[in-house]
């Protein structure tokens, strides 16, 4: 049948509403790992030695198992302990109302996302940043600025400032958001000593 | 922020998210933010084994764009005993995904790097050199990174370990994969045995002068020689 319309938050959330109550210990130690073998089983999933599958049966019957993994599984809220579904079809529909290009910052420094199809020749976007690791907060500038000043470099992602002013930057206290706040101050002000100040952060 | 930088909402393992999450998700979207979702599946935890962890992370990466209207998904399989990206198990379940999500989508995916060993290392050069070879080799569209010393440690990321991200992947953009899986290969066999012993590296101070921003020579050293061993095991960064 037909969808509706592909999926919003909202779509999402009201069908967590509604899903069947689940205990998180059976989803994590019974049904996730069950269903993934079964699969493993089903669409007789063996990568071998290469690192990188060089048979096209390999990557279609990977896809279609986590596919399936994803429709037949659903999805799980930790805090209304409940599960929601999703058909293929709504999938197909997600997948396709999905933008295939983005443009991440801005003016001279934006760069384009968009799709490579297999190893082409264009260059992957190289991200370059801490990944949410630890910085002290009196060289954070620094060790942004030492990621934003590379050449291969196109777009940041910042490491998290331990304290603000002094202060452990606690999750879930307002210390956080001061970090945070910081945070993306300091990583904008890294990308203008770079001569870079419209690169996405 | 602006709309054109990515905002990050973190999935939950696995298949799993929070209220917060969808929360966060609610007002990007109302507002047209860049939206990136991130998950990291962990080789030998729920899932279980590679293929097991690997049927989960294509299920992971096609509910970031269909269930929270993600605009590229994160990926970053990531080794339960080692808390690493650059594993062999890791690679192999990333380059899988990346190469079934690409063979059967135009969906934007990118991945993230956790070395064990720390900065002004050869092992971190090279365990970066190997995920971005796997990664671009595989289709991805965007990497991220690098958390050297497992991302834990404070002050233990610098450019450089970027750097040479950036240079592995241009330099692997359009090989054959064949050749790529030989290299790679020789790659991992050359540090997969020093996990456990991974050398800590220097901390930013340690690697770079914090007043003109520049990398020691030292760490430049060390970068050298890490080209050169990769230009023996087929990789060519000065071309």
């Amino acid at each position: 049948m037909a969808t509706e319309r592909a999926l919003t938050i909202f779509d999402v959330y009201d069908r967590f509403v509604k899903g069947r109550k689940v205990p998180e210990e059976e989803w994590d130690y019974s049904i996730i790992p069950t269903n993934a073998t079964e699969l493993k089983k089903k669409y007789k999933l063996n990568f071998g030695k290469n690192i990188i599958p060089e048979d096209k049966a390999t990557m279609n019957n990977l896809f279609n198992a986590g596919l399936e993994m994803l429709v037949s599984t659903g999805f799980y809220n930790t805090d209304l302990k409940r599960v929601l579904t999703v058909t293929e079809s709504e999938v197909m529909e997600g997948i396709k109302r999905t933008p295939k290009q983005l443009i991440i910052g801005e003016g001279r420094d934006a760069v384009r996302l968009c799709p490579r199809k297999g190893n082409g020749p264009v260059k992957p976007i190289i991200q370059g940043g801490p990944m949410g690791a630890p910085v002290s907060e009196d060289i954070f500038i620094q060790v942004m600025q030492s990621f934003a000043q590379e050449a291969s470099v196109d777009t940041l992602v910042n490491g998290v400032m331990s304290t603000i002013e002094g202060h452990p930057a606690t999750t879930n206290t307002p210390y956080e958001i001061r970090a945070t706040m910081a945070e993306i101050r300091a990583v904008r002000e890294a990308c203008i000593r770079t001569g870079r100040p419209g690169m996405g952060i | 922020m602006r709309g054109c930088d990515p905002h990050e909402c973190s999935q939950l393992n696995e298949l799993k998210i929070d209220m917060a999450g969808l929360n966060m998700l609610a007002g990007w979207t109302a507002n047209g933010n860049t939206v990136m979702i991130e998950q990291m599946p962990m080789f030998g935890g729920y899932c279980g084994g590679i293929e097991e962890t690997a049927i989960c992370d294509v299920a992971t990466t096609l509910a970031s764009f269909v269930l929270f209207s993600g605009n590229f998904h994160l990926d970053g399989p990531i080794h339960i005993r080692w808390g690493i990206t650059t594993s062999r198990e890791t690679l192999q379940i990333a380059g899988h995904v990346a190469a079934a999500m690409d063979a059967n989508t135009d969906l934007l995916i990118a991945n993230q790097y956790y070395t064990a060993a720390g900065p002004c290392t050869e092992m971190c050069l090279l365990e970066t050199a190997a995920q971005a070879i796997t990664d671009t080799a595989s289709g991805r569209e965007l990497l991220s990174g690098v958390a050297a010393s497992r991302g834990v440690t404070q002050d233990k990321a610098t450019g450089m370990e970027a750097r040479m991200m950036g240079e592995a992947a241009m330099a692997t953009a359009g090989m054959r994969v064949p050749e790529v899986n030989r290299i790679l290969e020789k790659m991992v066999s050359s540090y997969e045995n020093d996990y456990a012993n991974a050398p800590a590296g220097r901390t930013f101070r340690e690697c770079y002068d914090t007043l003109t921003v520049k990398p020691t020579e030292e760490y430049r050293g060390i970068y050298d020689r890490a080209v050169k061993k990769l230009s023996g095991l087929g990789l060519n960064l000065l071309g």
